[in-house]
């Protein structure tokens, strides 16, 4: 068994030269064919359909999957002994676990961000990383989602948070945030599944068709609806797919506005600020691409998906990181410089206990990771080499957690009333869940990758054929025979 | 044996009264069984006396709250209460208003009694030690085996029988006392307090040749000097002393008064003090001499010109003294001031000296008062029991003498625990434990319990028949509410059964129960005989009002026994030289306090005390060993670093606790912690349960003086974390910058002068644009509930906490947890320490929900949790709540709680199920992942409310709210309060207390500027320092 997945030749059968010298006047074509229809099935069914799952994978996906029973364990002790035993306090009321929601909040905007508006905007290069970046919002938003359920001190009363008819006559409270959040949270949610699942209908409806074993007739048939791929099929798929991309686009913003309103609308000074909804939705966008480096760089590589997802995808996603990294950046001196202006002594203390305070390393390094370091890809060398830039999106990642944290954590923990001032330290269930919750959407993660198509088959397709990339079945035939040795 | 309600319409009370003029112990038993028949029914036990059952129509209205007047004993001074009690069951206790001790106020430690009355770990039986174990007796067994040794005593006269009772006032008890002496007049009879102020008694005795009594009207002193006494903590007079001094801070209702603190350890009277010079104990002496030396020379001076000294005028003799080229030095120009200070105000001013001074420092006191014409003004000597009667310093040492040569045959210890207080030098516990027969009464089976032969549970002052004087001489008696939950006996009813030969004579020969030695002490005390039928009508009024008027110690006047000198100009010149010379601290003094919290550890078993933050270092659950951050660097030592002490070959580990004030070269460690048999929540050695804190006994020397001088500390290095409600003031630069810089508008405060000038200086600390609100305002078509904190009356003492606690059902949730910042209480006292080094004093804040009428913490609620009443109050509805925590996050004062645990687990145990007993059946037990908070004790509103509304109902009153008069609904926290600086009424009502209270040009809201529009308005704190001491900060 070899660590590795199998992959296809392509560099041995002629295809162009993945690096090349940049030329400003022509741009590389959005993958590195020469590609016709079949090679692109091919290349990326037989990462699903190879009968010996490799090594690599299994080794990775006992490492997230001990992780996931991690969480729940955690979880189940947590429901057993109560919020105590993590290090929440007063006055921090919300600690690590509302920092992991944020945060993978913002992890999740990065997928419906490129499938839905870059759609709109007609960004042909998004197709290839679509529903790999789609995928990772799916299971970004669960483990998001599940901070807030259990975050509560009676979680057995969640279904209080929805408005229902009950005899108790109560009904929830809509001036409340976290309510908006329940809204906007599930919204995003299932309009995110629904645009990733009608996206995969041919894919799945071709591994159906491809499918060796009943099981998987079966089971890809099932979820591929009766898809034939008639014109009828096609023209409703096309339609729905483009509603649903209208739709889901406001919901990208929406969504972390409404998140980041949980703390612009209370009066905790650090979280009262109306630069609130766009600097969270600028960091989520910015997070959210870092996170889609940081899986795609090692996924490209190991699933020989290097043709399909070429170092114009990575460069692309890397100016949206930079600029993205100058929005945050942007937001971080205009909170300060308001908290400064404002004339309010409480604010301006709150930011200087963040830059000095007993956190200020949680800021600094903050700072470093998700302003200074993006820099780097104003090189173009830095935007083009997977083993630069997949540290930066590491440490991307990592700033824009303790983003969170800084806001969230450090805020509370001095607020109003010095005497009311206390320390915020986590306990060790706090970092089994926050590693437990990797563990889960890596779990996730995996099982997409082995089971399902990690590229947009059709579209690719159609999107070549409308570009005039893809060769006709013969040409390819041909390259085939003579590269053979 | 019926306690008498202060309800009347208490059908026992008016039966007992309409009854015939004697009442025969037959009908008040009939009459108890009344009562306790629904105590029964709370299910912990059935009173074993005959029961008359309570049927329909007696008037008892199962779970309505009765009141009884009853009084506690602490430091040898009585303090008048009122205990509610509910189906039998005491629940909460508050001060008698009208009792001079109480004055309607509690200290903490009276607030506490509830839950020491059912704590599971009081002694539940009687038990002997056979050793090497120890056996469960009974009571019957124990009469038996003393009737043997008694036949022996008696022949021999008592002859090596030993009495060593912790030192009560109770006239019962002294009374019993003189029948033991009359009855084994070769035994002794040892009165023990570790606490008593000896060195005062000796100072007056010598200066006035007699024994009388000191006390201090500080409602008629402009100016109080204390040098190293904390006047407004001590027991017993904390609690009266803080409303007097309280009483004059209120700049709107009169004259102020001025206090000077002079003092080693920052303590309550410091910390509210308008000028405060910190300096070690062993220092006092030396600038008593000197402040002698200032007024005699002052007062001569002030004669000879024939006119008052103006003290703001440098020039008179003292000014011109201090000009000899000290000026600079702090303690010297302090003392210049404090002298010019007294000597303008003669007649006027009270000086104090503390416990730890000696009585050459207390002499000298007492000349001071005598010189500036105070005695018989503000510090009046008034009659005092008999010296027999009062603690004896040497006698516990002959005790032990006597043990050691093995002369005591039997020894009972009545109440205390010598062993634990008593240096360790006399080595109590090993001599107790080498007497044949020794027998210990107490509430616990604690240190002197484990070396005796016989442990006899005592019964609480809740559940006995009693009595007691006050610090004044006021005689109250103590009424139980309860019958004795632990079969335990009263010290009265042991002492009793060991006079028993004594009682022979009387018809039956039966010893007397509490109740009969109580009557009868009182019948002696009013000159009225028992089968009078006045004295019926006499005794129930001393239950219902819980003391008897007029019954105070007379004042006497006195002349001093020796003159005055002028003063020894050599002696003044060598201790001006002194006094500017700073101790060294790498050879500090120790200096002893009592606990603010445990006292002399008898209330190290309390967890409503061990959490209950001290008010000055805002510690929990341990002492420290405090010290200023100067001499900590001098030591090498750092914050919560363990540091060895060393006192003559002795040692003691303890943790080290950083506090600006704390004189230079002084450290200050409280007594009463590390208990080893306290029980299972203050330690117990035998069950594996670590002592709380560090007992400073092992280096407590055995002349119990205050303070020890010199010791060594050496740093050992290791370290230990102090739980601490408040991040003191060794947090980071930021932190303490944006403290300061924002106290100013938290804590407003200004001088007397400041306010004169401009009275609503308060309200011009913050300015704001105008406020709207985003949401339509509330309308309160009926009452709109409000409270006040007067700053300037608050003395930071924390008994509100505890009686929010005991009246709130507030849990306690251990150190661990308050290092987690995780303490449940729903008021707290906010201390901060303004200016660099103390120098602008200390500011005291108590803070619980502010009851926003724009709650932000109302608006971020999913679930509506917590709403918005129609009276205004900002209701907690806890089955609703499903545990967000965003309420606590958006609320600027921090004063919601919330449940990260279930805090209740020994509800679930049943050998702790009498811990049930002590809850407020009126307030919820809230479960784990519940929001709590401070709600106005909307129970006790509601109550008011209800009993109105049936009052109208059946036509008592026209309208409900003649019964909700000002004043009729009282918060816990209010009630307990002894300085009166908590308002609580009706807003809607002009005329009420509270809003004349709000309509004070200091009020001012917390935080106001943020548009949350609190119900709670505090007004400022004013100051009254001397224009000639700079105080920074008030600038």
């Amino acid at each position: 068994m070899s660590l590795r997945a199998p992959t296809i030749p392509l560099e041995q059968a002629g295809g162009i030269a993945i690096e090349e010298p940049y030329d400003p006047r022509r741009r590389p074509p959005v993958v590195a064919g020469p590609f016709d229809a079949a090679r692109v099935t091919e290349c990326v069914s037989r990462i699903t359909e190879v009968p010996r799952t490799p090594l690599g994978w299994y080794i990775a996906f006992v490492i997230s999957g001990a992780l996931t029973v991690v969480f729940f364990a955690c979880s189940v002790y947590l429901f057993v002994k109560g919020i105590g035993v993590w290090g929440n306090n007063i006055p921090v009321g919300w600690a690590f676990p509302i920092v992991n929601f944020v945060f993978w909040i913002g992890i999740g905007h990065a997928g419906t961000l490129i499938s839905a508006i870059l759609f709109l905007l007609r960004q042909g290069w998004r197709t290839s990383i679509n529903r790999f970046a789609e995928a990772m919002t799916i299971f970004a938003v669960m483990c998001a989602g599940l901070f807030p359920v259990v975050h509560l001190g009676r979680v057995w009363f969640v279904y209080w948070l929805l408005p229902y008819p009950n005899q108790m006559l109560v009904w929830p409270q809509f001036r409340s945030p976290l309510l908006w959040d329940v809204f906007a949270v599930t919204a995003y949610f299932v309009t995110s599944l629904l645009f990733w699942y009608l996206g995969m209908i041919p894919d799945l409806a071709t591994l159906r068709d491809r499918a060796t074993t009943p099981a998987r007739r079966l089971v890809y048939g099932l979820f591929a609806l009766g898809w034939t791929g008639s014109a009828r099929h096609w023209h409703w798929y096309e339609s729905a797919y483009l509603f649903l991309a209208a739709l889901a686009t406001p919901l990208v913003v929406s969504v972390h506005s409404v998140v980041s309103f949980d703390f612009a609308v209370s009066i905790v000074p650090g979280w009262h600020a109306t630069i609130f909804p766009p600097y969270f939705v600028a960091g989520a966008i910015f997070s959210g691409f870092a996170m889609v480096i940081t899986l795609l760089v090692p996924a490209r590589a190991y699933f020989g998906l290097k043709e399909l997802v070429t170092i114009r995808h990575l460069d692309n996603m890397n100016k949206i990181i930079l600029a993205t990294s100058w929005m945050v950046g942007y937001a971080y001196v205009i909170e300060l410089f308001v908290a400064w202006y404002s004339g309010n002594a409480t604010e301006w203390f709150t930011f200087m206990n963040r830059m000095f305070g007993p956190y200020a390393a949680a800021y600094w390094v903050m700072v470093v990771c998700n302003v200074l370091l993006p820099q780097a890809f104003w090189f173009r060398k830095c935007r083009t080499t997977p083993a630069i830039m997949w540290p930066i999106a590491v440490l991307i990642n990592l700033g824009m957690w303790l983003e969170r944290y800084v806001i969230i954590i450090v805020s509370l923990s001095r607020d109003y009333l010095p005497s009311s001032w206390g320390m915020y330290y986590p306990t060790w269930v706090d970092l089994a869940m926050l590693a437990g919750s990797f563990g889960l959407f890596f779990s996730l993660f995996l099982l997409f990758c082995r089971w399902l198509p990690m590229v947009a088959m059709a579209e690719l397709k159609a999107l070549l054929a409308l570009r005039g990339e893809l060769l006709p079945p013969h040409e390819t035939d041909v390259r085939q025979q003579t590269a053979a040795p | 044996m019926t306690p008498i309600s202060r309800d009347s319409n208490n059908i026992i009370a008016a039966k007992a009264s309409k009854g015939s003029a004697e009442l025969s112990r037959r009908r008040w038993l009939e009459l108890m069984g009344a009562s306790f028949a629904l105590a029964g029914l709370t299910g912990c036990r059935w009173p074993r006396e005959e029961i008359v059952p309570a049927v329909k129509g007696t008037g008892r209205v199962p779970g309505q709250a009765l009141k009884y007047a009853t009084s506690r004993e602490l430091a040898g001074g009585a303090l008048g209460l009122l205990v509610t009690s509910v189906d039998g069951r005491p629940i909460k206790i508050e001060g008698n208003p009208a009792h001079p001790a109480s004055l309607g106020g509690t200290d903490a430690w009276a607030q506490a009694a509830i839950l020491e009355l059912y704590d599971p770990d009081r002694n539940t039986g009687v038990l002997q030690r056979v050793p090497p174990v120890v056996e469960r007796r009974s009571w019957e067994a124990f009469i038996e085996a003393w009737g043997r040794e008694l036949q022996s005593l008696v022949q021999h006269q008592g002859e090596g029988l030993r009495v060593l009772c912790e030192w009560r006032s109770s006239p019962t008890l002294l009374r019993l006392k003189r029948l033991f002496e009359k009855q084994f007049p070769q035994g002794r009879w040892i009165f023990y307090d570790p606490l008593f102020n000896h060195a005062e008694r000796k100072a007056i005795e010598e200066f006035l040749g007699g024994t009388y009594r000191m006390q201090y009207r500080l409602e008629e002193a402009d100016l109080i000097v204390t040098l190293d006494a904390d006047l407004l903590a001590d027991p017993p007079t904390g609690v009266v002393m803080a409303r007097q001094f309280a009483a004059r801070r209120d700049p709107e209702a009169g004259p102020m008064n001025r206090l000077y603190a002079v003092e080693s350890a920052l303590t309550l009277t410091g910390a509210n003090a308008d000028h405060r010079l910190p300096l070690p104990s062993s220092k006092v002496a030396d600038l008593v001499v000197l402040l002698e030396a200032a007024i005699s020379r002052g007062l001569s001076g002030e004669a000879q010109a024939g006119k008052p000294a103006a003290p703001s005028q440098p020039g008179d003799g003292q000014a011109a003294s201090s000009a000899e080229g000290a000026e600079e030095n702090e303690s010297l120009r302090f003392l210049s001031a404090m002298a010019d200070d007294l000597i303008s105000h003669a007649g006027r001013s009270v000086v104090v000296a503390g416990r730890t001074q000696p009585a050459e420092v207390h002499k000298a006191v007492l000349r001071i008062n005598a010189l500036l014409g105070n005695l018989g003004k503000t510090v009046v000597l008034s009659g005092e029991l008999a010296p027999d009667d009062l603690p004896s310093e040497t006698g516990l040492k002959q005790l032990c003498a006597e043990m050691a040569q093995g002369m005591v045959g039997a020894l009972f210890i009545l109440g205390g625990n010598p062993v634990y207080t008593s240096p360790p030098e006399l080595d109590l516990g090993t001599l107790v434990s080498k007497v044949p027969f020794s027998v210990h009464l107490g509430l616990y089976r604690d240190e002197t319990s484990e070396v005796c032969t016989w442990h006899l549970p005592e019964s609480h002052f809740l559940e006995s028949w009693g009595d007691g004087r006050a610090w004044d001489g006021t005689y109250g008696v103590m009424q139980p509410l309860i019958e004795p939950l632990f079969s335990g006996r009263s010290i009265l009813e042991l002492v009793a059964l060991l006079v028993q030969g004594a009682f022979q004579t009387r018809s039956g020969g039966a010893i007397p129960s509490g109740y009969d030695l109580v009557r009868e002490t009182f019948s002696e005390l009013i000159q009225v005989p028992q089968e009078d039928p006045a004295f019926t009508a006499r005794w129930q009024a001393v239950l219902h009002e819980g003391y008897l008027a007029g019954s105070a110690f007379s004042t006497k006047a006195v002349t001093p026994k020796e003159a005055v000198l002028p003063p020894d100009e050599s002696l003044v010149a060598r201790v001006r030289q002194r006094l500017s010379e700073p101790l060294d601290s790498a050879a500090p003094e120790l200096v002893f306090w009592p606990d603010r919290k445990v006292y002399d550890g008898r209330f190290a078993n309390s967890g409503w005390l061990q959490e209950l933050p001290d008010p000055i270092t805002r510690l929990t659950w341990d002492n420290a060993l405090i010290m200023s951050p100067g001499t900590a660097a001098r030591l090498g030592v750092e914050h919560e670093e363990i540091a060895e002490l060393e006192l003559a070959g002795k040692r003691v580990t303890v943790p080290v606790f950083l506090l600006e004030g704390q004189a230079d070269g002084s450290l200050a460690l409280s007594l009463g912690y590390g208990r080893t048999a306290a029980g299972r929540v203050g330690g117990l050695s035998r069950e594996g349960i670590p002592p709380v804190g560090v007992s400073a006994r092992a280096i407590w020397p055995q002349d119990g003086k205050g303070f020890v001088h010199p010791v060594t500390v050496r740093p050992t290095g290791s370290r230990y974390l102090l739980a601490s409600t408040e991040e003191h003031q060794q947090i980071d630069a930021v932190g303490q910058w944006g403290r300061q810089e924002r106290l100013d508008r938290l804590v407003r405060e200004g001088t007397l002068e400041k306010f004169e000038k401009q009275p609503d200086f308060a309200k011009h600390a913050v300015h704001h644009p105008p406020l709207k609100s985003l949401w339509p305002e509330h309308e309160y078509p009926t009452n709109r509930w409000g409270m006040s904190v007067d700053l300037s009356k608050c003395v930071g003492c924390g008994a509100c906490v505890v009686a929010c606690q005991a009246e709130n059902n507030i849990p306690i949730v251990g150190r661990e947890r308050v290092l987690w910042n995780r303490e449940m209480h729903w008021i707290r006292v906010d201390r901060y320490f303004r200016g660099k080094g103390l120098g602008g004093g200390v500011s005291f804040q108590p803070v619980m929900c502010q009851q926003c009428e724009n709650a932000p913490c109302e608006q971020v609620c999913p679930v509506g949790a917590t709403v918005h009443s129609h009276e205004g109050l900002n209701d907690m509805v806890y089955n609703r709540c499903v545990g967000t925590r965003y309420c606590s996050n958006n609320c600027p004062y921090k004063v919601r709680r919330f449940n990260y645990f279930w805090y209740h687990p020994d509800l679930d145990d049943p050998a702790q199920s009498v811990k049930k007993m002590v809850f407020n059946p009126e307030v919820t037990i809230r479960t784990r992942g519940v929001m709590e908070k401070c709600t106005y004790c909307v129970q006790r509103i509601q109550a008011a409310k209800i009993a109105a509304k049936n009052a109208r109902v059946i036509g008592q009153i026209e309208r409900a709210r003649e019964l909700l008069a000002d004043g009729a609904i009282q918060t816990a926290c209010q009630q307990a309060c002894p300085a009166r600086a908590i308002e609580f009424g009706d807003l809607s009502n002009p005329g009420s207390r509270v809003s004349v209270a709000q309509g004070s040009p200091r009020a001012y809201a917390l935080l106001g500027e943020l548009n949350v529009k609190p119900r709670t308005i505090y007004l400022a704190k004013i100051r009254n320092p001397n224009p000639r001491l700079q105080v920074p900060g008030n600038s």
